[in-house]
């Protein structure tokens, strides 16, 4: 990433050294693309910091003004960087989660798939994946949306949360109100949901998803029939435990569960990503 | 322009040449990743627009025939997260650029390597072998 650097503290008392805020200040006005790119390195306000500056992510969670988790703030899927090499040349590894490719690669058996949902997983799989909705641009549906490749961002306040995504500029609404879920609703892309608190938790209860929906890029279905349960506990400044049941007995055999880790940005800002700008690779598929 | 290009380099210390694209938003089945094609020319244009940006590349082939390649980098999020600005290459830039050929279109490329025309390595790409099969537990 882009690192703005500042000039070196001068010992001298020469005049030039007078000059440097001007001197720092024509550099940034005169070079905002090198310098300042956007506010992809701008310090975020108001966390918490270690001596160095660094942000001090093992700090305790912030919370509201009544005393809840504060789960405000960008995230991404929490996931190590790697060395990936080839042909003599190492780089840091992108960093993705592997529940993006398959949602239950954490499970020793995997999902429950019922066989409706194998005969789907086949037709989706069979073009190698090109029938995913991602791939043209569709929107990012929760809970996938938590593992896909672009920064999320999380805007709480008393009755609703927020989440915000990069891709396509999407959103989400959360209630936290008190509503009860709808019965019978239109089905959309994210459902309809609402959350409560348990201690420091917050679950957050979906339905009315459509019918068609893909959890992952091997195209674990997610139906009309489920009924998904997210809980959130934001374990410190940095980190954020996210566990997603889903209950959709179109879909699985059984209930299951995964739980996925968010990791805290900061320092930074979300960047637009409107997929169908420029869209150009499903033309590809044609032969 | 040499210097511009080591510049860039020097300046936001790109020191990568490959990069898993799982960032991608599509399969990537579009192209044939266990394959390889290399090219050195002149960039032409840059459209520096999501999902993807894309680069066009004259290229002169054994033929005395120029050629204008496609290829097709990471979104531009991804690539300013890792120091690019739209202006990082620009049109009359020599490059050499490795990537997969598209299977089914000429001339058409999934980059994994951009160097300037010294072989410094500017970039960073994309094409990762993907197999869902190998992360399908469960699934038939």
């Amino acid at each position: 990433m882009l690192t703005t650097k500042h000039p070196s503290p001068s010992n001298s008392h020469s005049p030039v050294s007078a000059l440097w805020p001007a001197m720092l200040l024509f550099v940034l006005a005169t070079s905002p693309a090198v310098v300042l790119a956007q506010w992809l390195n701008y310090p975020t306000p108001g966390i918490p910091r270690l001596a160095n500056g660094a942000p001090d992510l093992k700090a305790p969670a912030p919370r509201t003004p009544d005393g809840k988790p504060d789960f405000s703030g960008m995230w991404f899927a929490n996931v190590p960087s790697r060395d990936y090499c080839r042909e003599k040349d190492c780089i840091q590894e992108e960093r993705m989660a592997r529940e993006q490719i398959n949602l239950g690669i954490k499970l020793k058996d995997g999902l429950p798939y019922t066989e409706w949902s194998r005969e789907q997983m086949k037709a989706r799989r069979a073009n190698g994946g090109r029938e995913d909705p991602h791939t043209y641009c569709m929107p990012p549906n929760f809970p996938r949306a938590w593992t896909l490749p672009q920064h999320i961002r999380i805007v709480q306040t008393p009755g609703m949360m927020v989440a915000l995504h990069e891709f396509n500029g999407a959103y989400r609404e959360v209630y936290l109100d008190g509503r009860p879920l709808p019965v019978n609703p239109n089905p959309t892309w994210n459902g309809y949901s609402t959350g409560h608190w348990e201690g420091d938790t917050l679950v957050i209860e979906t339905n009315g998803i459509r019918d068609d929906m893909w959890l992952d890029i091997q195209g674990s279905p997610v139906t009309e029939s489920a009924r998904v349960t997210e809980r959130l506990t934001r374990l410190n400044f940095g980190l954020m435990e996210i566990e997603i049941a889903v209950n959709d007995p179109k879909a699985y055999t059984k209930p299951w569960s995964v739980t996925i880790e968010m990791a805290a940005i900061v320092d930074t800002q979300m960047l637009e990503e409107i997929c169908m700008d420029n869209e150009k690779d499903t033309r590809l598929y044609k032969k | 322009m040499t210097n511009r290009l080591s510049c860039l380099s020097a300046c936001i210390g790109l020191c990568l040449v490959l990069v898993p694209a799982v960032r991608a938003h599509h399969s990537q089945s579009e192209y044939d990743l266990r394959a390889k094609v290399e090219v050195e020319g002149t960039v032409t244009k840059v459209e520096w627009r999501s999902p993807h940006a894309w680069i066009y590349v004259d290229v002169t082939n054994d033929k005395g025939e120029k050629v204008n390649w496609s290829f097709e980098l990471p979104s531009p999020t991804t690539l300013m997260r890792r120091g690019w600005t739209r202006d990082s290459l620009k049109p009359g830039d020599r490059v050499k650029v490795a990537g997969a050929p598209a299977r089914n279109f000429p001339a058409i490329a999934i980059a994994n390597s951009i160097r300037d025309s010294n072989g410094k390595p500017l970039f960073t790409g994309t094409t990762p072998i993907y197999e869902p099969e190998a992360e399908s537990k469960g699934a038939r």
